[in-house]
């Protein structure tokens, strides 16, 4: 058990108790009180993600997306849904964003599945600009009424959240409480100090920046992996993932990497799993990425073997990336 | 230009919350920072004696400002409540209190063991980290819009507060390091991001926002014609409202003129605020003084 696995532990036990029960409610906007979620013994469950193929952003990537969440048996029907994209900032050389159209697609696929509310949220850790690059990125165009569906994350009324790593408090804008269910709607990419940011590390884009700032510098004081997993704690029992690896990001992302066409989208509700798969598929031991190791059999189930895989093989789509220096120990045998 | 001015003040008269304040959006609660911008456009009214009402209401023991009433955090934000008390002639305690809080507050990459173990190649930094800048919270590091504001806050408390000699050299001082540290995160490329050049060694982007933002920190420095070439041709290529509001301020703190925004009015109080600021005379109050 390395430091970082040790550390989690401790800080989790004492979260454990707190966690959603510690949640408290705002004046006006959000709950009141939130129900501590069941926690579920792990050692030896199995979990569901789906690997579906889409070629290129094209229409059909809808029909794609709703084969997955079907195949992963969720059921959005009269829930408020928040779906959350990795929008960071914009560079015309690469592929920073999950894609507009997996977005658009996002939209369409959750409304028709009969969600009563499906918004799109998003608090970027660069810019503060959010407005602008949703318009660089096509979001204000591509997505069908965009200003009234799109909050800005980083500038809400917030609540707090007591226990979060070491800190007694964590505060987080009210819409992330107020959905039923959130859809991290990540990019599969390397990253230059996690090793790879799907849909977990997608999460910090929950944090908000009128109070952490930009960068959301608050998170690397306490450490990129134990946010990961604190952030996984606390909103992954809502969630479902569905990651954007029709085309990826290697070699130096999560912002200056290269494309890297994989032609795929992975999907399912144990968001550690998703990322686990996600790796294999990039070349990445998955055990040696901290933050999954760390939420491994506590948060969701990372084992290949306990993963069942629908639709694709791994084999048939995996990918190598290219991987900095710094991870290149991380490399799939 | 005066009815654009018009429609925002008047835009912002709207939105002011029962409270006094303003959220980030209309008919959500108030916070910090869309206040101040508010009551700094609308200074001399009483809406912005009202905002300051509650503003003050929100300073904590230890002379820092929270960033909402239900948020429980020393804030950077400190910086524009002491911009607003010093445009208020407010002098007395709150002030006080607030400028010694800056005084006392420092990104934690300048603690003495980080530099050591910098120093001694132990620890790699893509930055100066011997140059005390402020941090959006403290126990965070330091980054590019806190030191920004509070370089601006010191340099207008330095023109207008009495201090003895010991007090004034070290705000001096201070205001020296925290410019220095602007200059030191400018990116190859001329401007600036959120306060690093580098990460991991690789040269990282500017934006238009933070490069406008650095202008006015910057301001009465020279040879920084090009930033300005700069920061407007990022906004040509990269439309961006707050970077724009931003930027026009700067030209007008450096005396140069600002044409008008072209940007859309959108419902963003901190963004209308801004270019209210900018169009209309209140930029001024954002004018740091002379250099010491």
């Amino acid at each position: 058990m390395n430091s970082g696995r040790r550390e989690f532990l401790a800080v989790a036990g004492a979260a454990a108790v707190a966690g959603y029960a510690g949640f408290r409610g705002g004046r006006s906007a959000g709950p009141q009180e939130v129900k501590a979620p069941v926690q579920k013994p792990l050692a030896g469950a199995m979990s569901q993600v789906a690997v579906v193929k889409a070629a290129s952003y094209s229409h059909e990537i809808a029909d794609a997306m709703m084969r997955g969440i079907l195949e992963c048996g969720l059921d959005v029907t009269g829930k408020r849904v928040l779906l959350k994209p990795n929008l960071v900032e914009f560079d015309f050389n690469t592929c920073i964003n999950t894609d507009v159209a997996v977005v658009a697609a996002a939209l369409d696929v959750f409304q028709s599945l009969g969600a009563e509310e499906v918004r799109i949220g998003e608090g970027p850790g660069h810019r503060r600009d959010t407005y602008a690059i949703a318009e660089l990125t096509r979001y204000r165009t591509e997505v069908p009424k965009f200003d009234d569906v799109f909050i800005d994350l980083n500038r809400q009324d917030v609540s707090v959240v007591q226990g979060f790593a070491d800190r007694k408090e964590f505060y987080f804008a009210n819409p992330v409480f107020e959905a039923d269910l959130i859809v991290s709607l990540a990019k599969m990419k390397t990253h230059h100090w996690a090793g790879a940011t799907l849909s977990m590390k997608n999460y910090f884009g929950l944090v908000p920046g009128s109070i952490y700032g930009w960068p959301k510098n608050e998170l690397h004081h306490i450490g990129i992996p134990t946010s990961i997993v604190e952030l996984t704690r606390i909103f992954g029992p809502k969630s479902f993932a569905i990651v954007d690896g029709i085309v990826g990001m290697e070699g130096n992302g999560p912002i200056q990497g290269t494309p890297k066409p994989v032609g795929v989208m992975v999907m399912g509700s144990d968001l550690p799993a998703v990322d686990a798969t996600c790796c294999r598929i990039m070349g990445i031991d998955p055990a040696k990425i901290e933050y999954l190791q760390m939420a491994s059999d506590i948060l969701g189930v990372t084992e290949e073997a306990r993963i069942q895989q629908i639709g694709e093989t791994i084999q048939s789509v995996q990918t190598k990336f290219q991987l900095i220096d710094e991870f290149k120990h991380a490399r799939l045998a | 230009m005066a009815n654009s001015l018009q429609a925002r003040l008047d835009a912002l008269r709207e939105w002011q919350n029962a409270d006094g304040g303003w959220g980030y959006f209309p008919g959500k609660e108030s916070w910090l920072e869309p206040t101040a911008y508010a009551a700094l456009a609308l200074h001399g009214e009483p809406a912005a004696d009202r905002a300051w009402k509650l503003l003050s209401s929100w300073q904590m023991p230890d002379g820092s400002w929270r960033p909402s009433e239900r948020v429980n955090v020393a804030n950077w934000g400190t910086s524009l409540c002491v911009t607003i008390a010093l445009a208020r002639n407010e002098f007395g305690a709150p002030l006080r209190q607030g400028v010694a809080w800056l005084m006392g507050t420092a990104g934690v990459e300048t603690h003495w063991l980080g530099i050591w173990l910098a120093r001694l190649h132990i620890s790699k930094a893509d930055r100066d980290i011997s140059l005390k800048a402020w941090p959006w919270k403290p126990g965070n590091s330091s980054w590019l819009e806190p030191t920004v504001h509070a370089v601006v806050a010191l340099r207008q408390a330095a023109r207008a507060v009495s201090l003895d000699t010991v007090a004034r050299r070290e705000l001096a001082e201070r205001v020296r390091i925290g410019e220095e540290q602007l200059w030191s995160v400018r990116g190859r490329d001329g401007g600036w991001n959120y306060g690093t050049p580098l990460a991991l060694g690789i040269e990282l982007p500017s934006y238009p926002e933070t490069t406008a933002l650095a202008l006015v920190g910057l301001q009465g420095h020279a040879g920084l014609a090009p930033a300005f070439g700069i920061a407007e041709g990022m906004i040509a290529k990269t439309p961006s409202a707050l970077a724009d509001a931003w930027l026009a301020i700067a030209r007008r703190l450096h005396g140069m003129n600002a044409p008008e925004t072209a940007a859309e009015q959108r419902p963003d109080i901190m963004v209308t605020a801004l270019q209210a600021l900018a169009i209309g005379g209140n930029w001024k109050l954002l004018q740091a003084g002379e250099r010491t």
